[in-house]
């Protein structure tokens, strides 16, 4: 027990409901004039922010830098956290609460080595649960978990094999860490019993720490500060006993009056990075997500729930209120269990805890779950465990509590470009015209839909939920857009975590590209990037986008993703003006993916039927490049290729059949050549699915110009009366494909050919072609295209 | 009849580990439930190995103690266990040394099969003293799950789903009443505490019959999982085949532990349908391919080097095994198998050189 002339230390744990309560019985017994709380001490002025009534926990502390290299921490507040439920207790009791921690300028500082790299000596490695999660923004950007055990030593840090909290767990027999502090700690339930382990408990980890690590000389240094704050409150006038100390249980065994405080010399010495602090609204997932750390806890809605049954003084009942439901949600989504089987189940938890002489924990009661309610199976209860265990409880703050840079800036954009009215939690339409708009004065009148388009692309490379963009009604108009926008608290979150990207917008977005071409492995990505940037209106992020494409396109020799790429960027080139994009610095490069697509064909040509179907796309898109910038480009090099192709008997048919399409299309081929192609290409030796193949790939394109030349039907109708029965039955499956794609109208003229050369009336033929097939024919049809010809 | 147990072809779970069961009793700390031998602890302690004072105790389940403390808890409430998965996942073990342990009889068993009559699960007559004397005690001949309610014992009723669900539904009064009516006689059993039911069931099988609802949801279902690495399923295996070797006292040196880990990943691999490092596909064969059958494969193994071969056990004695085991009756399997042979064993490198020339001989290719 403390004595009387020295404050009443508090050890916590963080996101501890039972610290939480044991705290409130020890202020109403202590009735302090003063709680001092772990937590950076420049965000005292956030606290009247932080119990107002209309801030509803979830909510977090984010710490972030003001310049480059960004540093973030996260500190996270539920509502049964010990922290939380202090300040609550203070307001209620009108009694001054403040914070004693380091600020954040320096706790950032501190995080940033001499170096000025990030802090990764000391990152614990990540836990395989965490390695699979979705990374948060925070942990795209540092490659580590919001940094937020900087603020939370006292925590455990991630479970590694050997870890001090891990040990701890196997020697008290329990398999994780969570679970040995559920049971020893969580359930504790007399007065004083919760101080007292823990402070028997910050002493011996305290025994055990090895303060040779960075990390430690950080507590050493934070403990020294939190020591000078104390007695900055005796000397305020607080008398000691009159004060309460809220701290993690680590600390408390050495935040006492006796031992030395920071000096005013030793605090000017230390490192600090020009920060800001302020509030987040956070969410359970995010909670969860973070979990091992001290920013989370592996089952928030649990804890909430444990909580709230504490201070109903319904504790013994949490095993049954957890499992019932989690058979709600069960049978909410369709599948019954009996309240027979929850009684059982709560059975089985109380036996298994009392064979370790407690209480169940959340491992004993998702045990039982899985026995009782899953019927062993632990797929059926997955999902309603997650439920009860995570929930989705999202915080909110009141308007205009939270502010960071980027949402300064976001506001003034949406205010700049009248969207105000969209930011509502009904989904709104939005019709975009990106063209100029000479009806109207300014220019930023002019070009409102244009900006109002980069901004909404903005958010989107962001991954804020806000704006989702819809498909245009009319096909390839490029100056239409149509987007769906709706408000939600996630979208806030995300804005508020883009911060740790950059202090506006523009600054994020071209980090997160930056960060995205670092990481870009395939022409297809670069390309997309390039077309994003584009987008955003970012030419400092296209130009770093074209340098990216342009390396990773020279190692690269896969012809189907440089055509794509080459498409990608000739459309940026074509329509980059309505953007009021300088197109210049592209061409280059679109001349060197043209280059290399084209001479990449060749060996792409040697492939399979599967294989085939990209590289005919490559194709085509290329050539679509070839005619639209027929200048800019090496047109020869393609036709010459595209002639190699057509005439290339090794090749893949189809391609063959299509470079040859192509090239008749651009009256490149005479009708003699192209008789003497077909008929050879048509020969009765030749294998039925190499030649109908080659046929499927010339009618592919331009169908008008295949239908005006009668030659080529003269040579048809020859091959296929050619052709003995068998060699027919597999000619027509393919045949059947070519001409499957082709309309009526065209079918039709194929008859008005067919005619011409049977010599009957046109419309005859069109008639027998046009009649549906009976029920006989269409299952013969039905048995050829599953044969599988390839057995012959 | 000799009544020395050790020339018993396999002895019951109790008497081969007496000893243990001995110094786990001897050493009780915590309080036994009523009908129990020993406390639920100590259950866990015997099962899943640990010490007993000074004392050794072998783990006879290996991998998933959490499953077993769910096993053993679920006894303590007096509800019935259901102990479910795919042949050789050792359901029938568990449930032995679990009964051999909490009564130090695991011989109460009733076997399912599509034959088993209610009679064989409550009781039957000898009909002969019926006769003669009418219905009396004497004349009543009890079943194992009869006898286990009056004696307030652990009964097991081994392949539950094999029996018709008419015969399984028989259990259903006796789990939730807890007592046995023989109206013949006018009377009923009333179980004594320390009562219950371990059942297994195959989740892969051809033939077996649904449990009703109402009989599933008197008991706990436990599933038991295929071992869940490579390392404990080669401690398993390793374990279980020297523990063979003694017993059947087969003249051939153990295999050795590359010999095992070889055995084992192929069957895993097979069993996953894809190499242990996740980069091939391979394809899954018809069987099972349970850690059971690995034992009894390398067990066999033995038996062949021993009796027919050098004593060691060699990669020719493996290959014939292994093919056995992966092709079980159709062309299907022998393409699996072919497979797995020039896909992913020939290209393992030297180490597994002498198995795959072995195997590939074989196979006839």
């Amino acid at each position: 027990m403390s004595r009387p002339s020295a404050p009443h230390l508090f050890g916590v744990r963080h996101l501890s409901p039972a610290a939480a309560w044991h705290l409130r019985r020890l202020l109403d017994r202590v009735k302090p004039k003063l709680v001092l709380i772990e937590g950076s001490d420049d965000a005292d002025e956030l606290i009247p922010h932080i119990v107002s009534p209309r801030s509803k926990p979830p909510i977090a502390f984010l710490a972030y830098t003001t310049d480059a290299p960004v540093r973030t921490f996260a500190y996270p507040l539920a509502n049964y956290s010990p922290e939380y439920q202090a300040l609550l207790w203070c307001r209620e009791h009108r009694v001054q609460a403040r914070f004693m921690d380091l600020p954040a300028s320096v706790f950032l500082g501190l995080m940033d080595r001499d170096d000025g790299a990030a802090v990764v000596d000391i990152e614990p490695p990540p836990t395989p649960e965490k390695a699979r999660e979705q990374p948060t923004l925070a942990q795209k950007l540092s490659g580590r978990d919001g940094d937020a055990e900087e603020v939370q030593p006292d925590t455990p840090p991630p479970p590694g094999r050997n870890s001090l909290y891990e040990r701890v767990a196997e020697l008290a027999g329990e398999p994780d860490y969570e679970t040995y502090w559920e049971r020893h700690f969580e359930q504790l339930d007399a007065d004083g019993q919760y101080e007292e382990a823990a402070r028997t408990y910050g002493a011996e980890l305290r025994a055990l720490e090895d303060f040779s690590t960075p990390r430690a000389a950080e507590n050493l240094v934070r403990e020294a500060y939190m020591r000078r704050k104390i007695r900055q409150a005796v000397a305020d006038g607080f008398p000691p006993e009159q004060i309460v100390v809220v701290t993690g249980a680590f600390h408390a065994p050495v935040l006492n009056l006796e031992q030395p405080a920071m000096t005013d010399e030793e605090l000017a010495r230390l490192r600090r990075r020009p920060a800001k602090i302020t509030l987040m609204p956070y969410s359970f997932f995010k909670l969860s997500s973070q979990s091992g750390y001290g920013a989370g806890n592996h089952a928030p809605a649990y804890f909430e729930l444990a909580w709230n049954a504490r201070h109903a003084g319904r504790t013994p009942q949490l095993p049954t209120l957890f499992l019932t439901q989690a058979t709600r949600e069960l049978r909410a989504s369709g599948t019954f269990r009996s309240t027979a089987e929850v009684i059982e189940a709560v059975r089985l938890a109380e036996t298994m805890a009392a064979m370790r002489h407690s209480q169940p924990t959340l491992r004993e009661l998702r045990d039982a779950a899985v026995t009782l309610l899953g019927q062993g199976d632990p797929a059926v209860v997955r999902e309603a465990l997650l439920r009860v265990e995570i929930g989705t409880a999202i915080g909110s703050l009141a308007q205009g509590v939270s502010q960071t840079s980027i949402q300064e800036d976001f506001h003034r954009e949406l205010d700049r470009l009248k969207l105000e009215p969209f930011k509502t939690p009904v989904k709104r339409d939005l019709e975009l015209d990106l063209r100029e708009n000479r009806r109207v004065k300014s220019t930023e009148a002019a070009f409102l839909d244009l900006h109002r388009s980069g901004f909404l692309h903005r958010l989107e490379v962001l991954e804020v939920p806000f704006a989702r963009k819809q498909a245009v009604r009319q096909d390839g108009a490029n100056w239409a857009e149509r987007w769906a926008l709706q408000w939600t608290p996630e979208a806030e979150i995300a804005v508020v975590e883009a911060v740790l990207l950059g202090e506006t917008l523009e600054l994020a977005v071209a980090f997160r590209l930056k960060q995205r071409l670092e990481a870009c492995t395939s022409i297809a990505d670069a390309a997309r990037i390039i077309r994003q940037a584009c987008e955003c209106g970012l030419p400092g992020s296209m130009e770093l986008a074209r340098q990216t494409l342009q390396r990773l396109a020279s190692d690269s020799s896969d012809f189907p993703a440089l055509a794509a790429a080459a498409r990608e960027l000739s459309l940026v080139l074509r329509f980059g003006d309505l953007r009021q994009i300088d197109p210049e610095p592209l061409k280059p490069l679109l001349e060197q993916l043209f280059l290399e697509a084209a001479l990449a064909l060749g060996s792409a040509s040697t492939c399979d039927a599967a294989a085939a179907r990209p590289v005919l796309e490559g194709v085509n898109d290329l050539n679509r490049v070839a005619l639209d910038h027929t200048g800019l480009i090496d047109e020869a090099l393609w036709l010459t290729e595209l002639q190699k192709l057509a005439a290339a008997d090794h090749l893949n048919p189809l391609l063959s059949g299509h470079a040859c399409a192509v090239l008749l299309e651009r009256g490149l081929i005479s009708n003699d050549e192209l008789a003497r192609e077909v008929s050879r290409r048509l020969s009765p030796g030749i294998p039925a699915d190499l030649g109908a193949g080659w046929f499927e790939g010339l009618s592919q394109r331009n169908r008008y110009a295949l239908l005006t030349r009668l030659v080529l039907w003269e040579q048809l109708a020859g091959y296929v009366a050619s052709l003995d029965d068998d060699q027919f039955k597999r000619a027509l499956v393919f045949l059947r494909r070519a001409f499957g794609e082709f309309s009526p109208a065209e079918k039709h003229g194929i008859a008005e050919n067919l005619g011409e050369i049977w010599g009957v009336h046109p419309e005859q033929v069109g008639e027998a072609l046009g009649v549906e097939l009976n029920e006989t024919e269409k299952e013969k049809l039905a048995e050829l295209s599953d044969f599988n010809f390839e057995d012959l | 009849m000799s009544k020395d147990p050790s020339h018993e072809l396999r002895q019951p779970a109790e008497i081969l580990y007496a000893e243990e069961l001995d110094a786990l009793i001897q050493a009780e700390k915590h309080p036994v439930p009523e009908g129990w031998r020993m406390s639920p602890r100590s259950v866990l302690t015997y099962l899943c190995g640990g010490k007993c004072g000074t004392r050794d105790i072998t783990p006879k389940y290996v991998g998933h103690q959490r499953l077993v403390e769910i096993a053993i808890s679920t006894l303590v409430t007096d509800r019935a266990l259901l102990l479910i998965g795919e042949p050789g996942t050792a359901k029938s073990w568990l449930s032995e040394h679990l009964a051999a342990a909490i009564n130090g009889d695991s011989t109460l068993v009733v076997q399912g099969t599509a034959g088993t009559t209610e009679e064989q699960i409550r009781y039957t007559w000898n009909y002969a003293m019926l006769i003669a004397r009418g219905p009396s005690n004497e004349s009543l001949i009890k079943s194992p799950i009869y006898r286990a309610m009056e004696s307030g014992r652990i009964a097991r009723f081994e392949e539950i789903t094999r029996c018709a669900s008419e015969v399984q539904d028989a259990l259903i009064s006796l789990l939730s009443e807890k007592r046995m009516s023989v109206p013949e006689l006018a009377t009923e059993i009333p179980a004594r505490r320390g009562f219950s039911v371990i059942a297994t069931a195959n989740t892969r099988d051809r033939g077996v019959n649904d449990m009703s609802a109402a009989l599933k949801r008197r008991f706990n279902l436990v599933v038991l999982p295929a071992p869940e690495d490579l390392d404990t399923e080669v401690a398993i295996v390793t374990r279980r085949v020297s523990e063979l070797a003694t017993n059947l006292r087969l003249r051939a040196e153990m295999p050795g532990e590359d010999a095992i880990q070889k055995v084992v990943t192929i069957f895993r691999e097979l069993r996953a349908g894809q190499t242990l490092d996740g980069k091939n596909k391979v394809k899954t064969p018809s069987g099972v391919l349970s850690t059971a059958e690995a034992i009894s494969l390398l067990a066999n193994s033995m038996a062949l080097a021993g009796n027919f071969g050098d004593g060691s056990v060699g990669d020719g004695d493996l290959a014939s095994g292994l093919q056995g085991a992966v092709i079980k009756d159709d062309e299907k399997d022998t393409v699996v198998w072919k497979d797995y042979l020039a896909n992913v064993m020939k290209k393992r490198g030297a180490a597994w050189r002498g198995l795959h020339a072995a195997c590939a001989e074989q196979a006839g290719e």
